[in-house]
């Protein structure tokens, strides 16, 4: 279960340690012209349970509801947005070989991570990346983009996490602690998604977005809704 | 929790001092039982989620660059895992994964995967029988999910020390002794993470426990398990001698998740006593099978070892080999690893080495090349000539033909 929001407003007072919601597009992002032909990807998702002892432990039943409602999310955009879009139900329908389409999956989770780390990340930003954003999935995409036929793809990565029972209590007597001058609060359930255009003639990342939030639970309808829409909305605004 | 888990002296009885070889070896290989069978299906989510996980992670593999692609070692493989089991196997997933480390690993859904380093050190098929067998004992004894659970508990009764700590110590901040509950607090917690590590040591030695336990009932020699561990201490003080360091044994060290080496090998080596004094069958080591089943793939073998530049474990792997006869395959690599050591005098020992694979022969063509450069740079033009000529009429599409050629041409 998540903290309240209340409760959440209260540590944020006593500690100021939660982060607010963050949104930041890559620079000079121009959406491709004409009518391009684009695969939504099948998303990574996955739900976990955050136990007392900070172990984030996955589960199944939430990871499967979750991947069903983004899903059903990318879709309906796609249905508003209308043009040459696809969205690959199943990993199958995306078109290309099966072990190439997994590894590109795999791939754009870590260079996802990477650009949250070192692009957006004021700890361990890189100076090489400073005004300049030149990620890429390299050959691997362009092959991919022969084998399907796809102009550019879009990824979509999520995690999502909720406190135990035990981890709430914990979070109490934490607060506990804050009222006697020694305040160490466990963190919380986190919400971390990213989603990247890769243009499958180069393989380059042509536009990236990210959220960090305490707040949302994509197990439901509405929260699939509200990480899908606050991810893709900078780009399909501009179209 | 672990109530299946004996020590062997409360086993022993009265008869402690009439065994006492066995005092050390921990638990006893013939009472543990499988805890799944054919077809099992986690319920509990902690269960489900981690084979959810494990699941994505399987799918990578199957799809990895990485596999072995060899239908012949596979079936062979897998068809030690059915004999020791005694049955088929469709639930144990075996892929083997080009990986110079001497490594093999079990997760909890079945997947098995065996390394080339192994594959590269085993010396008979009893040694593999061992390890497989070992990792069986994981999977059918169900550690993974044993051992996380284990850890959500001790995490959570470390992250509660704490927090009680936090509140004591702020309770108590205007006294003198606020700063006594952080360090009680992390004295415990301390204690619970060594237990975390002990918890995986003694998974550890039950696995080992089950493995030989299979063997003996599937007619493998179990003294192999111990031979392994033998043979992988004397590599590695091979390994520090040629470096100038001392052999030390990192798992010998409160945070390991392995035993000590030696502890295993002594252990294995103990229960091998033990069931052979039981034993009324015949057991074998399968060394003609293994040999068979490895020999298409020793040069690929012996070259990534060779590539991880540890020329003490390297030469002590191609003398071991050689002990059955030097071949010509084995004298080229043992040339390799003196070329590339390229200390004071190796040139000279590879040489050498070049010369005796071509005297040999399954001499690999590569030998011939080596052997042609090495006599042109001790200035024998016309021996020189003669073995580069032989590699290009032994492999006329070699990638490099063209700069032998051009030597040639010189």
């Amino acid at each position: 279960m998540r903290v309240k929001p209340v409760l959440a407003i209260l540590l944020l007072s006593l500690t100021g340690c939660v982060a607010p919601q963050q949104q930041l597009t890559s620079v000079g992002f121009v959406p491709p012209g004409g009518n391009p032909r684009i695969i939504v990807m099948r998303p990574d998702i996955a739900v976990d349970l955050l136990t007392a002892g900070g172990l984030l432990e996955r589960r199944e039943d939430w990871t499967n509801t979750a991947r069903d409602n983004v899903l059903a999310s990318l879709q309906s955009l796609q249905a508003r947005r209308g043009g040459a879009t696809r969205v690959a139900i199943t990993r199958a329908s995306a078109g290309g070989e099966d072990a190439t389409v997994i590894e590109l999956n795999k791939l754009h989770a870590v260079v996802g991570q990477s650009v949250l780390m070192h692009k957006f990340s004021a700890q361990a930003s890189l100076p090489t990346k400073d005004g300049v954003f030149d990620w890429t999935l390299g050959e691997l995409a362009v092959q991919y983009g022969e084998q399907s036929g796809y102009d550019y793809a879009l990824f979509l990565y999520a995690r999502d996490s909720f406190s135990s029972r035990g981890r709430v209590a914990l979070q109490a007597v934490g607060y506990l602690g804050c009222m006697v001058g020694v305040c160490a609060v466990a963190p919380g359930g986190m919400q971390t998604a990213f989603a990247s255009l890769v243009d499958l003639k180069t393989g380059e990342l042509v536009w990236f977005n990210y959220l960090q939030s305490p707040e949302g639970d994509i197990r439901t309808q509405d929260g699939a809704d509200v990480l899908v829409w606050t991810l893709l909305d900078s780009m399909s605004a501009k179209t | 929790m672990r109530s299946s888990r004996r020590h062997f002296m409360l086993g022993a009885g009265g008869c402690a001092a009439c065994m006492s070889g066995l005092a050390s070896a921990r638990v006893l290989p013939t009472d543990l039982d499988p805890l799944i069978d054919v077809g099992y299906e986690p319920v509990d989510a902690d269960e489900r989620g981690m084979w959810q996980s494990m699941e994505q992670i399987e799918e990578t593999i199957q799809a990895s660059p990485q596999l072995l692609n060899s239908p012949q070692l596979q079936g062979y493989t897998a068809g030690i895992i059915e004999r020791l089991l005694g049955r088929e196997t469709p639930d144990l997933r075996l892929y083997l994964i080009r990986s110079a480390l001497f490594n093999a690993s079990m997760f909890p859904t079945g997947m098995m995967i065996v390394n080339t380093g192994l594959m590269a050190r085993v010396r008979n098929e009893a040694q593999l029988a061992a390890v497989l067998g070992h990792e069986a004992g994981h999977y059918y004894r169900k550690h993974s999910i044993e051992r996380y659970r284990s850890l959500r508990n001790k995490t959570a009764a470390m992250a509660w020390v704490g927090a009680a700590a936090n509140v004591g110590a702020g309770a108590y901040a205007g006294g003198a002794n606020g700063s006594n509950w952080i360090y009680a607090a992390s004295a415990i917690n301390t204690a619970v993470t060594m237990s975390v590590f002990q918890m995986s040591r003694a998974q550890e030695e039950e696995a080992d426990a089950y493995g030989i336990s299979l063997m003996s009932h599937s007619g493998y020699s179990p003294d192999a398990a111990s031979q392994i561990w033998k043979q992988l201490i004397e590599e590695r003080k091979a390994s520090a001698e040629e470096r100038d360091k001392r052999y030390s044994d990192r798992s010998r060290s409160v945070l390991s998740t392995h035993p000590p080496t030696e502890d295993r090998m002594r252990d294995l080596a103990d229960t091998a006593a033990f069931l052979a004094k039981r034993g009324d069958q015949r057991v074998t080591d399968g060394r003609a099978e293994w040999l068979a089943a490895v020999a298409p793939h020793r040069a690929m073998l012996l070259d990534e070892q060779i590539k991880l530049n540890d020329p003490g474990a390297s030469l002590y792997l191609v003398e071991s080999l050689a002990q059955d006869g030097w071949t010509g395959l084995l004298r080229y690599n043992e040339g390799e690893i003196y070329r590339l050591r390229a200390e004071a005098g190796d040139h000279e020992k590879a040489a050498a080495a070049y010369a005796a694979a071509t005297t040999l022969p399954d001499a690999p063509s590569e030998a011939w090349r080596a052997h042609g450069y090495a006599q042109l740079k001790a200035g024998k033009v016309e021996d020189g000539r003669h073995a580069l000529n032989h590699y290009l009429a032994m492999n006329p599409e070699a990638k490099d033909a063209g700069v032998v050629r051009y030597t040639l041409a010189q």
